[in-house]
């Protein structure tokens, strides 16, 4: 599953997002949500940042960029962070593609 | 394992729950929504007539419901149980329990199975539970109407079953073994084992009724199994007598309890975990009701009651001396249904001493040594 740098990827409704303690985890609430089987999902740091970072009209780029300046780091390399975890996240249809 | 996700991990074993446990620190907690019923049960502790105008009155409505999900899922609550009565009689069941589950809390629900429509197979397959517990109280018309007083809801219940199974929602059966269903156990446990996602399980301990209702109380005392036929079936059940025996050192102390203190809540009521009634009361745990021992969520929070209502409730000791000799120091306690809380129901006190108990856990011990 490709990630299309110019889209917009949002969350999807059937997942819940928490942090309790010092976990972020995401729940599915839903059938064909993560795997529904018994499992459940954390994020690390990394991951944490982007998913917080998804939100209607912010294209992939957008985020990248914002998080490269706020972390003072390449954007490059966060551009691939992100399609990283977004790619993940498709598969367990965690996340959809806006529009 | 990802440079961004942990591998998914099974849920029992995922390494927050203990992490929390060991502070203290919220976990789950239960909803009573309803103490109404449609069945009648002979054993049960809390049903009031499905039809009970007063009953419904008192009970939590939606919004109370909702301010104790949302403090719960703020404290980190991960689990939630939803109970009754028979919760489906609740016509905001649906919302309620999405409710939950928008809140990323793992939701399981007990339920009779007599009310479920193809509108809960249907919620129920979109929106999983966690767990949904049906307790199976015979597998005939005449055994499930001596159980439940309504012979006419067995074809409900088995329509109920069908439905849930054919759509493919797990089930975890189990039943509770008493005097009037006790001649059908060998079919109850083949039913449960056969449409069961879960190891088949029995309760043979019934407790006593929260309104203290004399009448219904001698029923339950009447339908109470001798402690050897307890004990019978128990070992009937391999992996019930398996369990046990493997299990005995952890279950039975080497030396009597030291607790020169009187201390009555050696369990873990209160930590990690509560029980809200129907009225919006915040129990430690689901048997521990009576005056004193509640706190009114209505006029409260959550996070009150566990500061500084629980430490109060656990502190609570005594200096009775039958306590004292007897279950405030006992080796086979964790054989027992004694606790603070049944002593209570059964007893009018925390500290009294359940003769019935006694001999069950007595008799349980006797088999093991064997
Ligand atoms: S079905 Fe459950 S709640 Fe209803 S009367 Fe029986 S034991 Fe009580
Ligand atoms: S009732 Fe008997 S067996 Fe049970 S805790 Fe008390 S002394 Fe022990």
């Amino acid at each position: 599953m490709e990630i299309d740098v110019n889209a917009v990827y949002l969350p999807s409704e059937d997942v819940v997002a928490r942090k309790i303690d010092d976990a972020f985890i995401l729940v599915p609430i839903a059938s064909g949500v993560g795997s529904m089987e018994d499992e459940l999902y954390t994020l690390n740091e990394t991951g944490h940042i982007i998913w917080e970072g998804l939100a209607p009209g912010r294209r992939v780029v957008d985020l990248a960029k914002s998080l490269a300046e706020e972390y003072d780091a390449s954007e490059e390399e966060i551009r691939q962070d992100i399609q990283g975890i977004l790619t993940e996240l498709l598969k367990l249809n965690m996340i959809h593609k806006d529009g | 394992m990802s440079l961004y996700m942990e591998a998914p991990q099974k849920l029992p074993d995922f390494w927050l729950w203990e992490e929390r446990r060991k502070k203290q620190g919220l976990v789950s907690f239960t909803l009573e929504l309803t103490p109404r019923c449609n069945n009648a049960c002979r054993h049960c502790y809390i049903n009031l007539p499905a039809g009970d105008g007063q009953a419904r009155e008192r009970e939590l409505d939606f919004d109370g419901i909702k301010k104790i999900v949302d403090e719960a899922a703020e404290l980190g609550a991960m689990w939630c149980l939803i109970t009754g009565g028979e919760p489906l009689l609740r016509e905001d069941f649906e919302d309620i329990y999405l409710y939950i589950k928008r809140k990323g809390i793992f939701v399981s629900v007990f339920t009779n199975a007599t009310l479920i429509s193809e509108k809960h197979v249907q919620l129920f397959k979109k929106y999983p539970p966690r767990a949904l517990e049906i307790t199976v109280y015979g597998v005939t018309e005449k055994t499930y109407g001596a159980v439940t007083g309504k012979p006419e809801l067995f074809a409900a219940f088995m329509r109920g079953v069908r439905l849930l199974l054919d759509a493919g929602v797990p089930l975890s059966l189990k039943t509770v073994m008493i005097r009037s269903n006790v001649h059908e156990f060998q079919e109850i446990a083949a039913f449960c084992r056969a449409h069961s996602s879960e190891p088949f399980r029995f309760d043979p301990f019934i407790h006593l009724r929260f309104d203290r209702d004399e009448k219904r109380n001698q029923e339950i005392r009447e339908e109470r199994l001798s402690p050897e036929a307890i004990v019978a079936l128990e070992h009937s059940d391999s992996a019930r007598h398996d369990a046990l025996q493997k299990n005995c050192e952890k279950l039975v102390f080497n030396e009597d309890m030291d607790n020169p203190e009187g201390f009555l809540f050696g369990c873990g009521a209160g930590i990690s975990e509560f029980y809200v009634n129907h009225e919006g009361f915040f129990m430690l745990c689901a048997s521990l009701y009576g005056s004193g021992l509640l706190y009114d969520l209505k006029n409260g929070t959550i996070k009150n009651a566990l500061d500084d209502f629980v430490p109060k409730i656990r502190a609570m000791r005594t200096t009775k001396t039958e306590y004292m000799a007897n279950c405030g120091r006992c080796r086979i306690i964790n054989l027992c249904l004694w606790c603070p809380a049944h002593a209570f129901l059964e007893m009018g006190q925390l500290d009294a001493c359940v003769d019935y108990f006694c001999s069950v856990a007595k008799e349980r011990y006797k088999k093991m040594l064997l």
